[in-house]
């Protein structure tokens, strides 16, 4: 009986924490989706019932902020990024994965280090660079800057996903008669593809929200989400209710993409025990 | 249809030796079984006929043809991997066309191709699917099949019975067995199995670091052992064999002594039996004398472990025969049956 007790007084207690987990995550969200369809008057009352309006969408695309403008800018930027890092990565994890190199070990070091420099020492040298190269506010830029950041974690990623595709596959490829490039082609790209694509989604996420050298290295032409939402004040301070529209259409394609992340990301961690 | 050579073939890797200056002859048609421990170098030797392993030094000839130098995909070898080597992502069909799409095989012969090769190992109705729909055993006959269905010159087997259970593993031996003799084709099968290696070879090489311990038809290697390896290797269970020394026409045990004809004069050797050329008798009957260490009934036969001074003897007895532990009792056995090696070389003698 006291047993018993004990148990329902965990199981409550439990359930409370994870109450308070879900509130602190999700009040800020529910902030924001209620914020987008609340009149400017409307934002900082708490009130649940109020007439949304989607008037916040509809200025949010108008001069002087033209998100399109921005939202056409990320996407080029992120999607491009992708396009360009998925390839190279790929090639450069099945190197590391399956071909014994000179100074691999220190090779993928000096890679994986890149990713523990705080971004924000390297933002002046690449302004610099930049300034010189006459690419500053330019698109060219943020893919090339994103490039840097993403191409490491990209590759030790993708490196995961290959080295779990038994070398038995690849070796019987070989022997069937296959060239180096045909097994790479028929045989490890479809089998890590769950893993490649896990990868190219986090790669657009982190694309995406980029914030830190897209706010350096733009001023106007170029200018992305992210950035973008920290135009949305005026005179009257803060335009809170613009921000949170702006806020929800950076936030959908991620939802999106993380739904996609999580049906591959199951499938990309099962593959190896496919034999 | 081709004969495999190799000539002096070393593999090494830094200061590991994993295969030692090792030459070897695999007639046309022949189905010769490398066989030996973990770590003998038997897979390595198979891995440089493939091509996956470039051999430290010497030469590989597949047909009288030197193939150093060329890559797997051009020595028209097939290869069946212990973990099968299925491509996950495609359909059983697909698997055992894809050594002819990639061959660029007229696309016109495939599907009579798969289709024979599949009926062949009686995979015929389950061409659709995917390997993980599969048993372990019918995906070990998706790899033969995609191995059988382009007629190579070689067919190289790395252990393909060791990941099914002990029924499936009789059956597919069988089946090998019939394969091979029907299509005759010169055929390398790697093992640490001996039962497989005696019921599937016309010549076993027994493998131990590196070098072949002894190469022969099955039943020479288990008749006539060359070596204390190969002798206690071979057998299940396998040889017994005791310390002792050799002297006048005599083999002298710290428990007993028995007169063997041979002139050889030794302080060190090495007294082998097998245990079923063992039989137990009263106490005072026999040879020797032990005691009964254990008593296992094996199904077809019973297994009794003694304890003779500092050895341990293994006597095959028939299935009916019973007997009490710690019991004391004698063995009786043939001089003309034991076998004699050298402690020092390791050589029979």
């Amino acid at each position: 009986m006291g047993n018993s007790i004990r148990k329902q007084v965990a199981d409550l207690f439990q359930f409370a924490l994870i109450l308070c987990a879900a509130v602190v995550i999700l009040v800020p969200i529910y902030w924001i989706a209620s914020g987008a369809f609340k009149q400017q008057v409307d934002v900082f009352q708490l009130k649940l019932l109020f007439t949304p309006t989607l008037a916040n969408f509809e200025e949010i695309f108008r001069s002087p902020y033209n998100l399109h403008e921005k939202f056409f800018n990320s996407v080029l930027v992120a999607g491009t990024t992708v396009i360009v890092a998925i390839p190279l990565a790929t090639m450069a994890a099945y190197s590391f994965s399956r071909f014994r190199l000179r100074f691999e070990r220190t090779m993928f070091l000096m890679i994986l280090s890149t990713q523990f420099v705080p971004a924000v020492v390297i933002v002046l040298p690449y302004f610099l660079l930049f300034r010189d190269l006459g690419l500053l506010d330019t698109r060219v830029a943020l893919v090339l800057v994103n490039l840097s950041l993403i191409l490491p974690f990209a590759i030790w990623m993708i490196k995961g996903f290959i080295d779990g595709i038994p070398l038995d596959t690849e070796e019987a490829a070989l022997v069937d008669g296959s060239s180096r490039l045909q097994v790479i082609w028929n045989i490890v790209l479809p089998m890590a593809l769950p893993g490649i694509l896990t990868a190219a989604i986090f790669c657009f996420i982190l694309a995406w929200n980029e914030f830190l050298f897209a706010v350096i290295i733009t001023n106007s032409k170029a200018v992305t989400m992210p950035v973008g939402l920290s135009l949305f004040h005026a005179e009257e301070g803060v335009l809170w209710h613009l921000i949170s529209a702006a806020g929800i259409l950076i936030m959908l394609p991620m939802f999106g993409l993380a739904m996609i992340i999580q049906k591959h990301f199951v499938q990309g961690m099962t593959l190896g025990a496919v034999r | 249809m081709a004969s495999v050579t190799l000539k002096g073939i070393t593999k090494r890797w830094n200061e590991f030796i994993a295969v030692k200056d090792l030459s070897l002859l695999i007639e046309d048609q022949e189905f010769l079984v490398l066989l030996g421990p973990s770590g003998c170098g038997k897979t390595t030797t198979m891995r440089m006929i493939a091509g996956l392993e470039e051999p430290t030094h010497g030469e590989v000839f597949i047909g009288g043809r030197k193939v150093n130098e060329d890559l797997p995909k051009d020595r028209d070898v097939a290869m069946v991997f212990q973990n099968y080597g299925l491509y996950p992502h495609l359909s059983v069909y697909e698997n055992i066309r894809y050594p002819l799409k990639v061959r660029k095989v007229p696309k016109s012969s495939h599907l009579e191709k798969v289709r024979q090769a599949a009926e062949k190992v009686q995979l015929d109705h389950l061409l659709k699917r995917k390997p993980r729909e599969l048993s372990g055993g019918q995906r070990q006959r998706v790899a033969l099949a995609r191995a059988i269905v382009r007629t190579p010159t070689v067919f190289l087997m790395d252990e393909p019975l060791s990941n099914l259970d002990a029924k499936l593993r009789v059956t597919m031996r069988a089946e090998l067995k019939h394969l091979q003799h029907e299509l005759k084709i010169t055929t390398v099968y790697v093992t640490h199995d001996q039962i497989e290696a005696m019921t599937l070879a016309d010549r076993v090489a027994v493998m131990d670091h590196g070098i072949i311990s002894q190469m022969g038809p099955p039943e020479e290697i288990y008749n006539d052992p060359a070596n204390l390896f190969v002798a206690g290797f071979i057998g299940s269970p396998p040889m017994n064999l005791m310390k002792g020394k050799l002297y006048e026409n005599n083999f002298q045990h710290p428990n007993f002594s028995i007169s063997i004809n041979h002139k050889a004069n030794l302080e060190e050797a090495t007294l082998g039996i097998r245990p079923e050329d063992l039989i137990l008798c009263a106490a005072q009957k026999g040879v020797l004398k032990g005691t009964v260490y254990a008593h296992e009934l094996t199904g077809e036969s019973t297994l009794t472990t003694i304890n003779v001074g500092p050895d341990r003897l293994t006597i095959r007895g028939p299935k009916e025969f019973k007997i009490n532990i710690d019991e004391a009792v004698g063995v009786q056995f043939e001089a003309s049956k034991c076998f004699l090696f050298s402690n020092q070389t390791g050589e029979r003698i």
